[in-house]
């Protein structure tokens, strides 16, 4: 498709107008307007011819509209391979599509004038055309909006995944992307993006519902064992109560029962014979030795009764014996005692002569007592005197050794003191010429020397007074030291309550003699009145009672009564235990006596006692006679007892044997009662399980089941398969397009360099294999990213790019002209100069129009200008 | 007239059919309870009052409660039939709950045949059961058929067992001797357990299950009708059609260009809705016949209850026609080549090549989807 001319009625800057843009040649044609001319007027008009529908109202129409409003109508002529065609289009008001031939024939109207634009594009919009028209301002080789580059990354891939195997024909690459579609839509409802099941896709659900219905398998086949246990347990324990509850097996187990009853019946009464048996040994035994103690009893009697007759005769010869000697012991008593009572009448009369003699003896003690007491009480008397007057002086003497000793140590300062002022004392040295004498205090002064130890006044005859000072200036301590002395000594004295030193010492003497009169008066007190005076008086008193009661003389010798009373009381002492001898032999004999004649009793008691016990000897013989025939018969008894035993013992059956026998039996039926009671509970537990089990028809859910989870694992196996053989449709489809890639790459850079090389000599450029685009410059070994090149270069860089693009399209037998709205905006001159020189060389077999606004820059492009022609309608 | 009696097997109620969708299962349970009408209605048309089941009427020992008295009311809705029902392998005497409800909900035309025991039919006929004790009792039941019978009467066996075993060892315990009729004097044994109708011998018969439920065997299932004239006279034994499912398993060998081969093997549009079908394809096709084997069978396949088919056998040869419907040059083209070599490569193993060739065919249904 090659453009001739592009005519635009009332088209937005041409309002009421039309505008005609003509000349447009095989190769380069440049529109070099001014601004505000209309260039992108045309170009948006032209692109709405082949992009947008008659019938559109959408704002890229609106936009075509002039501000006066009325319906926009753009026709194109255009030269194809079938000869020259006007495409007209106008929208909003009386729309309409139509293609009309070279002879202005209509060749299609409205929808089939769209569809007849559509094959011109190969695609529309997603077409080359789309890819290859710029507008003003291009900066980079893919558009903002995603789905724009998603078309054109679509475009790309078509166009180059075709050129690339070398076939005219473009559909190769969309039926691979087709392929692709397909794939991934088949593969979308299985798998994840990963490649795993797809939740909620049917593979997934194949796998869930083999996963589930394995687990209710699991599950049953649980329940089915359990219930098929179940069911042979319960046949088991029916079999078996069965067989505990069959007649014969249950008469058999009562028969043996009965048995071992009777068989135990029947050794318990042999048992009890012989009870009997050893009962009657025992009972003869028993009899045996109770005849044999009777006849021990029978002879005891016996015997006893003849040694008591013995004894009995024994004692009552003692007796008469011991009689007899205490008749003789008795007489010889009485004579002693008549004896005893005259020789205590002698001792008796002895005795009260001597007590007369002793009385008056003592009678003459008491009175010398009295006057040795009366002698001390009168010198006790004197001594308590001199005591009382000792004390009393005592008292009035109140000094102490204390106080003296004080006032002679006062006194001997106060002498120290004196001597001392006696010495510093002034001496007057008195001399007489006459008799006149000085006097002092009255009394004449002696010749001599006279200290004045005080101030002292003296007279002196017919001359007046004499005042003497020892200077009260010199002897001021002194004086006061003398006078607290002196005061000291006499308040020391006061204490001594003496006038002087000398007097204090004597009255201590004298209270020290006091003080040892006292002492000797009351040693000497104590030593003859030791209870004290009171009671030397007292003593005194009573002896003088007692003297005064006594005889006054004695009438015999005492000694010599006292010699007679002790031979008197000697004889009378004889006689005593001479008659005491006496008397004890007769009580001694008396006491045999009574003890021969008591035993005599006694025996003659026992005689009558066993004559009582024992009975009549001869009766009592006949009995000890009868019971010994007693005994030999008893015995014969026992001894065929005995053999009875034996016998017995001999032919018993074994009691614990038929014990057990009997207890085997019972418990064989106890045990077949209680079984069949546990049989019974157990069967009724296993009949409710296998109902519940059984009325749940699980064998058929397992079956059910079973055939279920294998159908489901085949599905999930048949989608895995589907699933596998998608991937490796994809793998291949990826490889093949890789491969590809690589092919058609290299078209495109053949196309690309040679471009390239005019405004970048030995530069390179990098494809991106998602986008299709060139992604990076190499120059000079630098690899630089096209995002960081500046916006000249990667202007120029678009533009080439579509231009290798244009001629791919060329190649594939699609001529699509490139349209330039303003391109090469960023381009310095140089550049500009060279990317000329680029569109010269693409152009020799591509139709290329520019619109510029840069008529300056523009006019060394070279090639055909257009001209635009506008006529008011 | 002589003794006229209708021998059938295998009914197993209650089988579930797990593995087919649900709408096809649920008819395929029905279609067995309602063989016990289709069984009685033959026993009438063949002058019979007794049905001898054969074994295996129930499909497991615990069928469900609706199973057992669904299949119990059906049985006494024939109330002028006399069912006699053996215990088979399926349904043994060990499952003893079942037997325990029959015994319990039985109606009084049926008659459990629990033990050995010798049955009177009539006056001159005993039939001599051989119950299942267990699943697998491991010995010949029919053993008990030589129990003695009135002299003169005719004497029927009905026994439930394999009369064969194909692993190869002798003397296998459990087995049914063959010539078990002869042995035991029988005018006619009935057996149960092989699911489709066998003659063994004159005298001795698998009557196979009334409603076919799986595809091993081919033959429209049925039940016998037996007519006995007296002790000397031949059994004459008449197969009756009683099912009402056709299960249909075919192998097809396909060869390029020879697709009406799968059409023909498939029976008449008007009876598929009670046809199931599993078919197994071999052979091989270019791309393009497999294409439209795909389009074929999925158009075909909803005319059928199931239908089935099992390409995995089927090869396919990628010629360079077909390669060209794919794409004539390019990616797509070099995919397609890609594919077809390693479907063709014998260094790969039969799982790659399988996978291969699998992707191969899809390429090119996809390709065809959007013509050149």
């Amino acid at each position: 498709m090659k453009l001739r001319g592009i005519t635009l009625t009332n088209v937005r800057h041409f309002a009421g107008k039309q505008a005609r843009l003509s000349g447009i040649c095989d190769g380069v044609t440049v529109l070099s307007e001014a601004n505000e001319f209309g260039k992108s007027t045309f170009f948006d008009a032209l692109h709405a011819v082949f992009f947008e529908k008659h019938r559109s109202t959408g704002k890229v129409v609106k936009a075509l509209q002039p501000h006066s409003g009325g319906a926009p109508e753009v026709a194109v002529d255009l030269e194809v391979s079938q000869g020259r065609y006007s495409v007209t289009k106008r929208w909003l008001s009386r729309a309409f599509a139509r293609v009309t031939d070279a002879n202005g024939k209509i060749f299609a109207q409205d929808d089939e004038a769209e569809a007849w634009i559509g094959t011109l594009l190969a695609g529309g919009r997603a077409g080359p055309s789309g890819l290859l028209w710029v507008r003003q301002g291009l900066m980079g080789l893919e558009p903002d909006a995603k789905d724009d580059r998603d078309r054109d990354i679509a475009t790309r891939r078509d166009l180059m995944s075709s050129v690339a195997g070398e076939i005219e024909v473009m559909t190769g690459g969309r039926r691979m992307n087709v392929v692709l579609d397909k794939v991934a839509a088949a593969l979308l409802p299985l798998v994840t993006p990963t490649g795993k099941p797809k939740a909620g896709g049917d593979w997934a659900l194949a796998l869930d519902d083999a996963a589930e219905q394995a687990a209710q398998e699991t599950v049953l086949r649980e329940k089915v064992r359990s219930l098929g246990d179940d069911l042979r347990r319960r046949s088991d324990l029916l079999r078996e109560q069965s067989r505990l509850g069959d007649p014969a097996t249950v008469a058999g187990r009562e028969t043996a029962l009965a048995q071992a009853r009777a068989a135990h019946q029947a050794t318990l009464a042999h048992a009890g014979l012989q009870t009997e048996a050893a009962r009657e040994v025992a009972l003869c035994d028993l009899t045996c030795a109770a005849t044999l103690k009777d006849i021990a009893r029978l002879e005891r009697f016996s015997a006893r009764l003849r040694a008591t007759r013995q004894d009995c005769d024994r004692a009552a010869a003692t007796a008469l014996t011991d009689r007899d000697h205490a008749e003789i012991l008795s007489a010889k008593e009485r004579s002693l005692a008549e004896g005893i009572v005259r020789t205590a009448a002698d001792t008796r009369s002895l005795r009260l002569r001597l007590a007369a003699a002793q009385k008056g003896q003592l009678a003459h003690a008491a009175r010398q007592r009295v006057s040795d007491l009366t002698r001390s009480l009168q010198l006790a008397e004197d001594v308590q005197r001199q005591l009382e007057a000792a004390s009393a002086q005592r008292r009035l003497i109140s000094v102490t050794p204390q106080a003296v000793a004080l006032a002679e140590k006062s006194q001997i300062a106060l002498d120290r003191l004196a001597a001392r002022a006696e010495a510093e004392a002034p001496v007057l040295q008195f001399t007489y010429s006459g008799a006149e004498r000085a006097l002092r205090h009255g009394e004449p002064v002696e010749v001599g020397p006279l200290r004045i130890v005080v101030p002292t006044e003296f007279d002196l005859p017919g001359i007046g007074k004499l005042h003497v000072d020892p200077g009260a200036e010199r002897g001021a301590d002194l004086a006061a030291a003398l006078a607290a002395a002196a005061d000291a000594h006499a308040r020391h004295l006061l204490a001594c309550n003496a006038a002087d030193l000398l007097a204090a010492r004597r009255d201590l003497h004298a209270s020290q003699r006091l003080d040892d009169v006292l002492r000797s008066a009351a040693d000497a007190l104590a030593s003859i009145a030791p209870d004290g005076l009171a009671a030397l008086r007292d003593a005194c008193s009573h002896a003088a009672a007692e003297a005064g009661l006594a005889p006054n003389a004695a009438a015999e010798d005492p000694d010599a009564l006292d010699l007679l009373v002790s031979g008197a009381e000697a004889t009378e002492a004889d006689a005593r235990a001479a008659a005491s001898t006496a008397q004890a032999l007769a009580k001694l004999a008396a006491e045999k006596r009574a003890k021969s004649e008591a035993d005599l009793r006694s025996a003659e008691r026992a005689v009558a006692e066993g004559t009582e016990e024992a009975g009549d000897p001869t009766v009592l013989a006949m009995a000890l006679s009868a019971h010994r025939d007693q005994l030999a018969a008893q015995q014969l008894r026992a001894d065929a007892a005995r053999s009875e035993v034996a016998r017995l013992q001999a032919t018993a059956p074994d009691l614990e044997t038929a014990t057990a026998r009997l207890s085997r039996a019972a418990s064989v039926v106890d045990l077949a009662r209680k079984r069949a009671d546990d049989l019974r509970a157990e069967l009724a537990s296993l009949n409710t399980r296998i109902e519940l089990l059984a009325d749940q028809g699980i064998e058929e859910s397992l079956n059910t089941v079973i055939e279920a989870r294998a159908t489901a694992a085949a599905r999930a196996l048949r989608y895995d398969a589907e699933v596998q053989a998608l991937f490796r449709l994809r793998r291949a489809l990826d490889d093949a397009r890789a491969q590809a890639r690589d092919a058609y790459f290299g078209p495109v850079l053949r196309e690309l360099t040679p471009l390239l090389e005019i405004l970048h000599p030995a530069a390179a450029l990098q494809i991106d294999d998602k986008t299709l685009l060139p992604v990076t410059l190499t120059r000079a070994g630098v690899h630089e990213p096209l995002d960081i090149l500046s916006g000249g270069t990667r202007e120029q860089l678009a533009i080439l790019t579509r231009l290798a693009f244009a001629r791919l399209f060329a190649r594939a037998g699609q001529q699509v002209p490139v349209i330039l709205d303003d391109a090469l905006v960023y381009s310095d001159d140089d550049r500009i100069e060279a990317m000329f020189t680029a569109l010269h060389r693409v152009a020799t077999d591509q139709q290329i129009l520019v619109l510029t606004c840069r008529q300056r820059a523009f006019a060394a492009l070279g090639g055909e200008h257009a001209q635009v022609q506008v006529t008011d309608l | 007239m002589g003794l006229r009696l209708l021998h059938t097997s295998d009914l197993h109620l209650g089988k579930g059919f797990g593995g087919f969708p649900e709408a096809i299962r649920n008819r395929l349970s029905e279609a067995r309870h309602t063989a016990i009408a289709r069984l009685a209605q033959a026993a009438r048309q063949g002058g019979a009052t007794t049905v001898l089941l054969a074994g295996d009427t129930f499909d497991t020992e615990t069928p469900s409660p609706q199973t057992l008295r669904h299949a119990l009311h059906s049985l006494a809705e024939a109330a002028d039939i006399q069912w006699l029902m053996l215990p088979g392998n399926h349904d043994s005497l060990a499952a003893t709950e079942l037997w325990r409800k029959i015994a319990a909900e039985r109606p009084s035309n049926l008659h459990t045949l629990v033990t050995s025991e010798p049955l009177s039919l009539a006056p001159d006929a005993w039939l001599l059961p051989a119950p299942c004790t267990q699943r697998r009792p491991g010995r010949d039941l029919t053993e008990a058929m030589q129990a003695p019978t009135p002299a003169g009467a005719v004497r029927i066996g009905l026994g439930h067992g394999a009369i064969a075993d194909f692993s190869g060892e002798e003397d296998v315990a459990g087995i049914i001797p063959p010539d078990r009729a002869t042995r035991s004097g029988l005018g006619y044994l009935g057996l149960g357990d092989w699911h489709g109708q066998m003659r063994v011998n004159d005298a001795t018969w698998y009557s196979g299950t009334p409603e076919a439920d799986s595809f091993k065997h081919p033959a429209p299932p049925a039940a016998l009708l037996i007519a006995l004239d007296g002790q000397d006279a031949a059994v004459k034994v008449t197969s009756v059609p009683t099912g009402s499912f056709r299960w249909l398993s075919a192998q097809i060998d396909l060869l390029p260009g020879d697709l009406s081969r799968l059409t023909d093997a498939l029976p008449h549009p008007r009876g598929r809705r009670d046809c199931l079908v599993k078919i197994a394809v071999t052979g091989r096709l270019t791309l393009a016949d497999r294409v439209m084997l795909d389009a074929d069978l999925a158009r075909i396949a909803p005319d059928f209850g199931w239908f089935a088919c099992d390409l995995g056998g089927l090869g396919t040869d990628a010629r360079p026609d077909d390669l060209d419907m794919i794409d004539r040059a390019g990616a797509l083209r070099h995919a397609a080549e890609a594919l077809l070599s390693d479907a063709q490569d014998p260094a790969l193993t039969q799982t790659d090549r399988d996978l291969a060739s699998s992707a191969l065919s899809r390429l090119y249904a996809f390709a065809q989807a959007d013509p050149a």
